[in-house]
């Protein structure tokens, strides 16, 4: 009843072609954006800010890149946090040998660093398709992760074997480090993640974006279209090893601090994984929507007994979440196995013709 | 109408898979501007002919000038770069894209916004994208598919895919169109719409075509000139008449008493 674009006549294809030609659509954006930019930080906690958001906006940046590789150009790939570890240690190489450049200069560059070492290991996919390409990858996680545990150059001979963030401030404000507020933290992985979400989306809207989804669906037909295939696959390769890169310096910098090897490790592929099928293949949208559910929904799940007045002990709470998260990432995959995107679709759909059948 | 100049002329071209020699010493030409059918039993080799013109196959002997241009090998991004486009016996479209971006594929080679401003969407970027949108909009018009602009494909009846793929083909601007049995499985409506598609981009767009097709009714019809293929071999050519009086043809197609 509400959601309907009745009245919305488009009088020239610049306005049919638009990304949200809906209006509702494009308020709905506004109120998040005004939402994430002015409601969190004036009255989100330190938990939430720190804890809730920095994390979840950094995986979906993360689940956007690997959703660009697996759902738009159909190749699946499990080194996808090998290649954030490439944009963390590059960042550190990078910030410790030259501290006196801007530290965003230096997640930026980490990601074309990460494009690069992810062009070199997208070679194979020009051969090999599906599962064995996912191995192909999965050498990729193997090779990568030992050289950030054994090579000392990459973490300046530190005996701890781990990297630690210096403090980087930005224009005199703290970006990283100890000193640095969650609020100043928030602000610049929102600003990335805001702006890389958009030429994301202005990419998979245009010709790059029809070419790899033409790759995916039918490469024989792609190659009568014109399409070269090996240049876009390693297209495909570079967007997302940079969104991993960018992801992974975020990571390290922003949000935790410090980092060891183990912290890229095949459980964090494999939980990126789960975020861009759970969100949806080949939907921008479903990325940070399955970045909300493996990140938030295991928080609030530890968090509802205590809201609730309940006094479970700690141990069953931590057992029960994984439980619960589980029964729920089953749930959902059952109700619509194209993830949550395609459930938001249908439901935004059903809100059309409410309060009638159809 | 044939006559006028070659535009794709195969010589003696020969393909073997190991030991099964799909094609055997075919020759023959395609004039500008006219609609060429190839037929034969199955397994005469005719798709085979059409992915060594395109470029799929790579034939042992032989050559294929296109356009005066003569070549041995070719990938099929330069066939499509040189004008040739190709539709499937069994429909090959994006089936994940609606049909406005299956069509909008098509003009992939001609968009020359790179990266940078493929990112930014604005400006010259936006500005092609909407110029190739209008060109899609007269193909959408011209197949009359208006109504299915914003459907996945495959979602689409059979029918009507054949046609988005038609259209996607026609979107390259083609010299050259391959049509791989663009009928098969089709009601008479439907084979009488598309016969009419074939027609009109053979006269108003000028496309020179040429078609696969089992249908001896539509291709007799439609046709200026026939090939025949049998067993990799060419046992006719010529005029929908003189292939319909060749003995050879009826022998093929009819069975031979022994």
């Amino acid at each position: 009843m509400f959601y309907r674009e009745v009245g919305q006549f488009k009088t020239s294809y610049a306005a049919d072609q638009a990304i949200f030609p809906i209006r509702q659509d494009r308020i709905g954006l506004a109120l998040i954006l005004l939402v994430a930019f002015v409601a969190i930080p004036l009255l989100g906690g330190e938990f939430l800010i720190a804890s809730v958001m920095i994390p979840f906006l950094i995986l979906a940046l993360a689940a956007i890149g690997l959703n660009i590789l697996i759902g738009y150009t159909g190749l699946i790939s499990l080194g996808t946090a090998a290649f954030m570890g490439v944009g963390a240690y590059a960042c550190y190489k990078l910030s410790t040998l030259f501290p006196q450049v801007n530290i965003l200069v230096w997640i930026l560059t980490s990601g074309f660093i990460a494009c690069a070492v992810g062009v070199v290991f997208g070679l194979p996919s020009l051969r090999i398709k599906g599962f064995y390409l996912a191995i192909a990858t999965l050498a990729a996680q193997f090779f990568l992760q030992w050289c950030f545990g054994r090579v000392g150059w990459l973490y300046n001979y530190n005996p701890s074997g781990a990297i630690e963030v210096p403090g980087h401030s930005l224009f005199g404000v703290a970006v990283t480090g100890p000193s640095a507020t969650p609020v100043t933290r928030y602000y610049v992985v929102l600003c990335i993640v805001v702006a890389m979400t958009w030429i994301a989306s202005n990419l998979v809207h245009g010709r790059i974006g029809r070419n790899w989804m033409a790759v995916r669906d039918m490469d024989i037909a792609a190659q009568l279209m014109g399409i070269r295939l090996l240049p876009a696959k390693l297209l495909a390769f570079a967007v997302s090893s940079f969104y991993a890169g960018v992801a992974g310096a975020l990571m390290v910098f922003i949000w935790l601090g410090a980092a060891e090897p183990e912290a890229f490790n095949i459980n964090l592929s494999f939980l990126l994984l789960f975020m861009v099928i759970i969100g949806g293949l080949g939907s921008l949208l479903g990325s940070f929507f399955g970045a909300a559910l493996i990140h938030i929904l295991p928080i609030i799940v530890r968090a509802a007994p205590n809201a609730l007045g309940l006094s479970v002990g700690s141990a069953t709470v931590e057992h029960l979440t994984y439980v619960i998260t589980g029964a729920l990432i089953i749930f959902f995959l059952i109700v619509e196995p194209h993830g949550l995107a395609r459930l938001w679709q249908i439901g935004k759909q059903k809100l059309r013709a409410w309060p009638f059948p159809y | 109408m044939s006559g006028g100049e070659i535009l794709l002329d195969v010589e003696h071209v020969s393909l073997a898979f190991g030991g099964v020699r799909a094609i055997n010493d075919v020759s023959f030409n395609i004039a500008r501007g006219e609609i060429r059918a190839i037929i034969g039993p199955n397994g005469a080799g005719k798709t085979s002919m059409l992915n060594v013109i395109n470029g799929f196959y790579h034939p042992q002997h032989g050559r294929i000038s296109f356009h005066g241009k003569t070549r041995a090998r070719m990938k099929p991004y330069e066939a499509a770069s040189q004008g040739i486009a190709r539709t499937f016996q069994n429909v090959a479209l994006f089936k994940g894209m609606t049909t406005l971006d299956n069509i909008l594929t098509g003009r992939s080679l001609k968009m020359r916004r790179n990266l940078f401003w493929q990112m930014l969407r604005h400006g010259p970027a936006l500005a092609e994208e909407i110029e190739h949108r209008k060109f899609c909009e007269e193909i959408i018009d011209f197949l009359e598919i208006e109504h299915i602009r914003k459907a996945p494909v495959g979602t689409l009846p059979y029918g009507l895919q054949k046609r988005v793929e038609l259209g996607r083909a026609l979107a390259m601007e083609p010299t050259l169109l391959l049509l791989d049995e663009p009928m098969a499985g089709m009601n008479l409506e439907e084979k009488q719409d598309m016969s009419r598609f074939i027609v009109d981009v053979n006269q108003h767009f000028g496309t020179t075509i040429a078609l696969i097709e089992h249908d001896i009714g539509v291709v007799m019809d439609l046709s200026d000139r026939i090939v025949v293929l049998e067993y990799g071999h060419k046992i006719a050519d010529g005029t929908p008449d003189e292939v319909k009086s060749d003995q050879k043809v009826i022998d093929a197609y009819l069975g031979v008493a022994h």
